[in-house]
């Protein structure tokens, strides 16, 4: 039996299950607000039997016709992948438009950009010109951090 | 009606909103020639900066990016087989290979008018049409929009991405995402896992913007190093009386099924354009040329993608139920706006509705003459390295998700939901599905629970209300009619 191409359904259904789980937990209006109507856990609850029902569909149908086998990302996509961890770093802990600049100077080298200059021109200009649009004109404060304290002070 | 056509007539005299439909025009246009970056992705960019404008003014930039980015994904699917927007996939199976003939001016011409009757055609429709089903939508109690709910919901399993199965979980778990935070009637928290930010919901806006622009992102990024041939050309040339003999039956057909395809709840230009290439093969005179470059097979696609646009705007107007992707971010523009989406909209709103429709009119009119005299000087940004385009998107992504709220977990949303988006299409499952879930998810919900208010909890008092019973068979039938027919059609051979 070929376990990979049920892979899918049973996360779908795994997500369903601590969903119901979740649900469960979740505290109970008294009647007289209630009324008639539902309690707020069923209709989450409701949903994931569904998905479940969609679920086995699923891999019933993979069953029948096996998914093709997906090809493995490459490293310019694992790259960007991994540069969201960086970037949530620098933007928690440094300053957010620092954080944009690293990320799009590291994104543009990843994605084949040879001229260095070029990539860190675009990780200065974006950044600023999108800064001074947004909060010259747009009026909107952006989080304290390295630069934005300079800025504001 | 005179009221509307004054309404409609009034863009022609705000020169601020001319002038932004204008730039927006050129915007949507330069958004559709690049691919992977179309009219959904574009809106979801766009929307942060339209918070500041007035309602008209945001919603007619949104719906003018949605028309012109739809027409100009037909640039780069003619000259360099790569369609700007999947709305344009069904014309580069004849435009590429005209224009590997020497004829990409002509093929472009022949879009850019079939993409202009559809646009206009449509949007006269719509114009129409909407106070209609207005009319009738008017009428509507819980139950009625519970059905109607749940008919758009069961739509989704016939988008183009994805199987019927997977458009369908993809749409329950949007629904499920909308019933994160404080339940409405009863206050109680869920699955908010003790973070307060989520207390009114998730907001739509950083989730659009992950789903389309993000996982894009991530999409592009498998075809960082790959390297496009574009095909030269001189002008873009009108088509000729013989031409215009060819294809006026094409162009006529394909703006009926697109429009309806359009109105059809999540439904969208990309399926239409697929239907009206078909329809325009099996009723052509030569079909053999199909797939080798037949004008008739450009127009069938072009006319049809960009009657649905308008087609899509129907329902997203008059019933709250978005007809494409690009139309569930408009939607969402309409509420950050404060205009709530409904029959009301055309009792409360009624300008405002019809200089929506102008600024769409006039949009189409502004692409015709940009198609026509700058389609050579807009394909020409199709050729912007990848290297430097997306990690721009990456960074609008981020501010835009940030703009709405001032928050940083709008930003942490917006990259996470970009990475589930990636994954969930490298998996074959479609992301509109989950957007439009996620906005018609509370909408189910209230309307569920006051229709069991209404009926003393007897739920199946439900199927008593014929508009209510209607919908819930078409649903159904959506559903389940292709299977039902599949059998018996295979009984039938057998």
């Amino acid at each position: 039996m070929n376990i990979r191409i049920y892979l899918v359904p049973l996360f779908i259904a795994l997500f369903s299950v601590v969903i119901i789980v979740l649900s469960l937990r979740l505290d109970v209006s008294p009647p007289m607000i209630v009324g008639d109507s539902m309690q707020p856990r069923v209709f989450p609850i409701f949903l994931m039997i569904l998905n479940l029902i969609l679920a086995a569909i699923l891999a019933l149908q993979h069953r029948k016709t096996p998914p093709k086998a997906q090809e493995w990302e490459n490293f310019t996509t694992w790259g960007t992948i991994l540069l969201l961890l960086p970037f949530y770093y620098l933007a928690t802990h440094v300053d957010l438009f620092i954080a944009i600049a690293v990320v799009i100077f590291a994104m543009s080298l990843l994605w084949g950009e040879k001229r260095w200059w070029a990539a860190l021109l675009l990780a200065l200009v974006t950044p600023s010109l999108l800064f001074l649009l947004f909060d010259s004109v747009l009026r909107i404060r952006f989080p304290r951090g390295l630069f934005t304290n300079w800025w504001y002070s | 009606m005179t009221e509307a056509l004054q309404a409609m007539g009034s863009v022609l005299f705000d020169p601020y909103l001319i002038v932004l439909i204008f730039f927006t025009t050129i915007l949507g246009v330069v958004i559709g020639v690049l691919p992977g970056l179309g009219a959904t992705t574009g809106a979801a960019l766009l929307l942060p900066f339209t918070l500041t404008m007035e309602p008209v003014h945001a919603i007619a930039v949104l719906a003018t990016l949605y028309v012109s980015a739809t027409f100009a994904g037909s640039i780069t699917a003619i000259l360099i087989n790569t369609p700007g927007t999947s709305a344009a996939a069904a014309t580069t199976f004849d435009g590429y290979p005209l224009a590997q003939r020497g004829e990409a001016g002509r093929a472009l011409g022949i879009a850019v008018v079939s993409s202009t009757v559809g646009g206009i055609f449509s949007i006269i429709v719509l114009c129409i049409a909407a106070p209609l089903l207005a009319r009738v939508a008017y009428e509507f109690r819980p139950p009625e929009y519970f059905a109607l709910t749940l008919f758009g919901l069961s739509m989704l399993a016939s988008i183009s991405a994805g199987g019927a199965v997977k458009n369908l979980i993809g749409g329950v778990f949007g629904v499920w995402l909308a019933t994160i935070g404080a339940e409405k009637s009863t206050s109680i928290e869920r699955f908010m896992f003790g973070n307060y930010e989520l207390y009114e919901g998730l907001s739509f806006v950083p989730v659009m913007i992950g789903l389309f622009a993000l996982s894009e992102l991530l999409i592009q990024s498998r075809r960082a190093h790959e390297i496009v041939n574009r095909i030269g050309m001189k002008a873009v040339k009108l088509p000729t009386r013989e031409d215009y003999k060819r294809i006026w039956q094409t162009i006529l057909r394909s703006c009926g099924i697109g429009t309806f395809i359009g109105i059809l709840p999540a439904e969208g230009a990309t399926v239409a354009s697929m239907i009206g290439y078909s329809e325009a093969r099996r009723w052509s005179k030569n079909k053999e040329e199909f797939g080798k470059g037949s004008i008739e097979g450009i127009a069938g696609a072009e006319a049809a993608n960009n009657a649905a646009t308008g087609g899509a705007m129907v329902p997203t107007m008059v019933l709250g139920i978005p007809g494409s992707g690009t139309t569930a971010i408009i939607l969402v523009g309409l509420m950050v706006h404060g205009l709530r989406p409904g029959p009301y909209l055309f009792t409360e709103q009624v300008d405002t509705v019809y200089q929506i429709f102008g600024a769409m009119l006039l949009a189409n009119v502004m692409f015709l003459f940009m198609g026509l005299y700058a389609a050579k000087g807009f394909a020409r940004i199709s050729l912007v390295p990848t290297a430097l385009l997306w990690p721009i998107v990456f960074s609008l992504s981020i501010i835009g998700a940030y703009a709405l709220n001032s928050s940083m977990l709008d930003v942490w949303i917006a990259v996470i939901f970009g990475v589930i988006g990636f994954f969930a299409r490298r998996l074959g499952f479609a992301v509109a599905p989950i957007a439009v879930g996620l906005i018609l998810g509370e909408m189910v919900e209230i309307n569920l629970q006051n229709s069991l208010k209404m009926f003393d909890g007897a739920w199946w008092m439900i199927f008593t209300q014929p508009l209510a019973a209607l919908f819930l068979v078409m649903a159904f039938l959506g559903l389940c009619g292709p299977y039902i027919f599949q059998k018996i059609m295979g009984r039938g051979e057998k």
